[in-house]
């Protein structure tokens, strides 16, 4: 009953929260649109020519193509070798779901750098050199969205009731392989698509690999930001704040996508 | 027999990718860090020495030293935060909840350089509140450096905090209504209550939380690398530079280093899942709310994900 | 009769939903009053409005002469027993009995011995130190009734404490709670919708409908005499008769009510060609024709339609009826004497 009622401390603390949660977001936000901003409260001037300036500037674009590109071959990658193997493991072995998600999860509990050095050293000599290559960073973007991926597939494996449906189609005579494209993928197909585009953005944000394996060789729109932050810092917010909206539009469609999908 | 054995060959196809993919950008790098850090600094041999060296050495010590208290600091500071607004939230309605929720998460997106940068804006050199502060002559922020201990916590904390949130809210809806007004009934006060069980019945949901922000701000690199870049010793600052650097490389001490990283943040998320499975056993027996809680894990999962990904 | 909880004109609105609508109640000291209603009707929330759990819109409430409206929960001297038990999960069984004593500074020494009389009464005392979530539901409903026991509570409160438990452990928990509340001569309310368990519990009932007492009285009197069509269809498959519908079955009517009920076990049945026995001197014989057939056990549930009414007819299960089909005709014998006369709905 209670819950109904909010009462002045939490709105009060909420807002302090919002206001320290939201602060910097519009600061940068405010720089990106400001001709001139010191010495007062607000930006003296207006303008948009940081943004005019950005789209005019060959490398961002460059470097947009580049994260969106790499960014999407890993997730449709990711798709093609995690949809069957998830499909096997939760259908006919359910006994080696335990070890398949040790596996999965490690990545979370493996930092970024830590995955980098051995990453480097793995393949920095001896037969597969492929440092510095978009091979060896699609191969660690890989790693890094598999725990999504897998958790998206298998739930909705799992609230499609995947194993019963299998077994209806089969009983009304369709092979495994029919039963798996024409049952099982259209019926998974929301839930996929969820968790496909949530490894996008996560993927879209990653800096660490990237600096780490590929920095000086291919350049995505993180590395590209960290560049030009000591260059002009209104160019710099202008880039931070196009990149957040694109962001946000991205959750905001994921968004869209899981209610949709719950119905 | 023949279906046997197509089945059979179906499944290892369906399998094979994923395994070898595993295998070649998981198990062997990490197999290879693991031994690069036994390795003599010319690549051969068995040694303990990097181990020795890396302990012995004040300038790593200091790093680890660095990070640890960083960690600790910046995850208690958003474990406080956090469950104060964690239980503000659950006082508000659904529909605010989750408004305020999707803020919070949002801003979690604002990970990294870009956050990095928008505080330099605002608290750099040349910062806007800085220049602000020093004309109003606001001499209590003259000693604040950004590029320093105070101005990483400040960061740290601001991407802790929305993820002690996350992690923490379905906790407080764990605790029943009627606790509270049993507790009541039987005398109980409102802070007797949270001492007795309201706090008890959260521990757990407490610790496995601060496990993951340790482990979250241990591995932070792009943030502090943004902000501070070498001026500041951290560990996985230290390691970035060990194997990755523009002078001279040293890919068998920054194994070492990265060993010792990963131990910290492999034992604190060890601890997150014994947590999360004592919670589990505080939870009746009603199966609705055990998938419930299933379900809470698993948003903490992948809330957790979101950060180690930045 | 004895005031020893008085309710007055207890009123309480939810937004814009009247939950109750001017609620008056006595209770005797040591005796058990059910208050039975379907879900909705506003008797959860007098009992939460009782304990302090819910604030009042309007209305008095004095237990023992004293008025407790204004007073926090804990001051009540109120016990409470909840539906889903509501024991709290990082205590020990223990723990959870002495918290009352605990929170009001009792001894640990006094406590404890308190607490060991408590679980042997309730017959848990092997399960001392264990945690609630690994007993069964019974057994923690009977911690959490051992818990309110255990402040000495002036007056206690079940809000269906039976509901979430399945049907034997729910027969057994009825008689221990019905044992224990006589030993202990404690007050008590009980909230249930299951109209078997109140008959069964009660020192009186008092059914509740849409936020008012509708009718209160001994179990007997309940079950023979509901006064509306609401407490007819609640107490029992009463079956419930339009005044043209009871026009048709009994030809003549004393009274000049709208609705009739008649009790499904005061109708008889004949098989087709039986002649009537003496026992059935008075009864109008009325034809129909089976619908349908149910065996409950010691009860055969037959519905039978009888010039375009369906009527519920209970007969005992001695053997008798179970060659009976459906379709097959029988004659209904209706006994004047047992069609009960009902008021309008809120008259």
């Amino acid at each position: 009953m209670n819950t109904r009622r909010s009462g002045l401390a939490p709105r009060t603390f909420m807002l302090l929260l919002m206001a320290y949660l939201l602060l910097p977001l519009l600061a940068t936000g405010l720089y990106a649109f400001a001709e001139n901003w010191q010495n007062t409260l607000l930006p003296e001037a207006w303008t948009f020519s940081w943004f005019g300036e950005m789209f005019k500037d060959i490398r961002f674009l460059e470097a947009l193509w580049t994260s969106l590109y790499l960014c999407l071959i890993t997730v449709v990658l990711s798709l093609a070798v995690m949809l069957p193997a998830v499909f096997v493991i939760t259908v006919y072995f359910p006994r080696w779901e335990s070890f398949m998600k040790g596996i999965v999860v490690l990545p979370y509990a493996v930092p970024g750098v830590v995955a980098a050095v051995g990453l480097i050293r793995a393949y920095s000599s001896g037969p597969l050199n492929i440092s510095g290559t978009a091979y060896l960073l699609v191969g660690a973007y890989f790693v890094v969205i598999l725990p999504y991926m897998y958790q998206g597939i298998r739930n909705s494996l799992l609230s499609v009731s995947a194993v019963e449906l299998l077994n209806a189609a089969e009983l009304l005579g369709a092979s495994r392989r029919s039963a798996f494209v024409n049952v099982i993928l259209p019926n998974i197909w929301p839930g996929v698509i969820v968790s496909a585009l949530l490894s996008f953005s996560v993927l879209f944000g990653e800096f660490v690999l990237t600096n780490m394996l590929v920095g000086g060789h291919i350049q995505t729109i993180q590395v590209y930001l960290y560049r030009r932050v000591g260059e002009s810092g209104h160019l710099a917010s202008a880039i931070a704040i196009s990149y957040f909206v694109f962001i946000l539009l991205l959750s905001a469609l994921l968004m869209r996508l899981g209610t949709l999908g719950k119905r | 027999m023949k279906k046997m054995k197509q089945r059979q060959r179906g499944v290892i196809l369906a399998l094979l990718p994923f395994v070898l993919m595993v295998l070649a950008f998981q198990v062997v790098p990490l197999l290879s860090m693991l031994t690069g850090s036994f390795r003599r600094e010319d690549g051969t041999g068995f040694t303990l020495g990097n181990y020795l060296h890396a302990v012995q050495s004040a300038y790593y010590m200091q790093a680890i030293k660095n990070s640890l208290l960083i960690s600790v600091s910046s995850s208690v500071i958003g474990i406080a935060a956090g469950l104060l607004c964690a239980y503000c939230i659950t006082r508000f309605t659904p529909a605010v909840r989750d408004r305020l929720l999707m803020l919070s998460n949002m801003t979690s997106n604002f990970a990294g350089v870009p956050l990095a940068f928008a505080y330099i804006i605002l608290l750099g050199n040349n910062g806007v509140f800085t220049l602000l502060f020093k004309q109003w002559g606001w001499s209590v922020f003259s000693d604040f450096n950004l590029y320093s201990w105070s101005g990483l916590i400040l960061v740290y904390v601001y991407f802790q905090i929305p993820l002690a949130l996350l992690l923490l809210y379905p906790a407080f809806y764990g605790i029943r209504e009627q606790w509270k007004e049993a507790a009541a009934l039987l005398g109980a006060g409102s802070w007797q209550f949270w001492r007795t069980v309201g706090l008890p019945v959260l521990s757990p949901a407490i610790f496995g939380t601060l496990g993951i922000l340790f482990a979250n701000a241990m591995g932070a690199y792009a943030t502090a690398y943004a902000l501070v870049g070498g001026n500041y010793n951290l560990l996985a600052v230290r390691i970035g530079s060990l194997v990755a650097g523009d002078v001279v490389t040293q890919p068998q001490m920054g194994s070492t280093l990265a060993v010792l990283l990963a131990l910290s943040t492999l034992l604190a998320v060890y601890l997150n899942q014994r947590m999360v499975r004592l919670t589990e056993g505080f939870v009746s027996k009603s199966p609705r709310k055990r998938l419930w809680r299933r379900e809470a894990s698993a948003g903490v999962r992948t809330a957790a994900l979101e950060e180690a990904g930045q | 009769m004895n005031d020893y909880l008085k309710l007055q004109g207890i009123r309480k609105r939810f937004g814009d939903a009247q939950v109750l609508n001017g609620v008056d109640l006595s209770v005797a000291e040591g005796e058990l009053v059910t208050l039975l209603g379907p879900s909705g009707c506003g008797k959860s929330t007098l009992l939460r409005c009782i304990a302090g759990l819910a604030e009042l819109d309007g209305g008095s409430i004095e237990l023992e002469r004293r008025e407790l409206t204004s007073l926090p929960p804990r001051s009540r001297d109120v016990g409470m027993v909840f539906q889903s038990y509501a024991l709290f999960p990082n205590l020990t069984v223990s723990q959870n009995v002495e918290y009352g004593m605990r929170m009001r500074g009792m001894a640990p020494a006094a406590r404890r011995s308190r607490c060991r009389e408590l679980l042997a009464m309730v017959d848990l005392e092997d399960k001392r130190d264990m945690y609630p979530q690994s007993l069964s539901g019974g057994q923690q409903q009977r911690v959490a009734l051992a818990r309110s026991l255990a402040v000495q509570p002036k007056l206690l409160l079940l809000d269906e404490p039976l509901s979430a438990l399945d049907a034997k452990i729910r027969k057994n928990l009825r008689a221990e709670i019905r044992q224990i509340q006589r030993r202990l001569g404690m007050t008590t309310l009980f909230v249930t919708h299951d109209q078997e368990e109140a008959l069964i519990l009660s020192d009186r009932i008092c059914i509740m409908n849409q936020g008012r007492i509708v009718q209160e009285g001994s179990p007997e009197q309940l079950y023979t005499a509901p006064r509306t069509e609401f407490a007819a269809r609640f107490m029992g498959s009463y079956n419930v008769l339009t005044r043209a519908e009871a026009l048709t079955l009994f030809r003549s009517l004393r009274s000049a009510a709208d609705s009739f009920a008649i009790r499904p076990e005061a109708l008889r049945l004949l098989a087709d060609g039986e002649k009537p026995g003496e026992d059935t001197d008075g009864m109008i014989a009325v034809k129909g024709t089976v619908q349908s057939i149910s065996v409950l056990g010691n009860i055969i549930r037959a519905v039978v339609e009888a010039a375009g009414i369906c009527l519920t007819v209970d007969l005992l299960n001695d053997g008798r009826w179970l060659r009976v089909r459906e379709g097959e005709g029988v004659t209904l014998m209706l006994d004047p004497a047992q069609l009960l006369q009902l008021e309008q709905e809120g008259a």
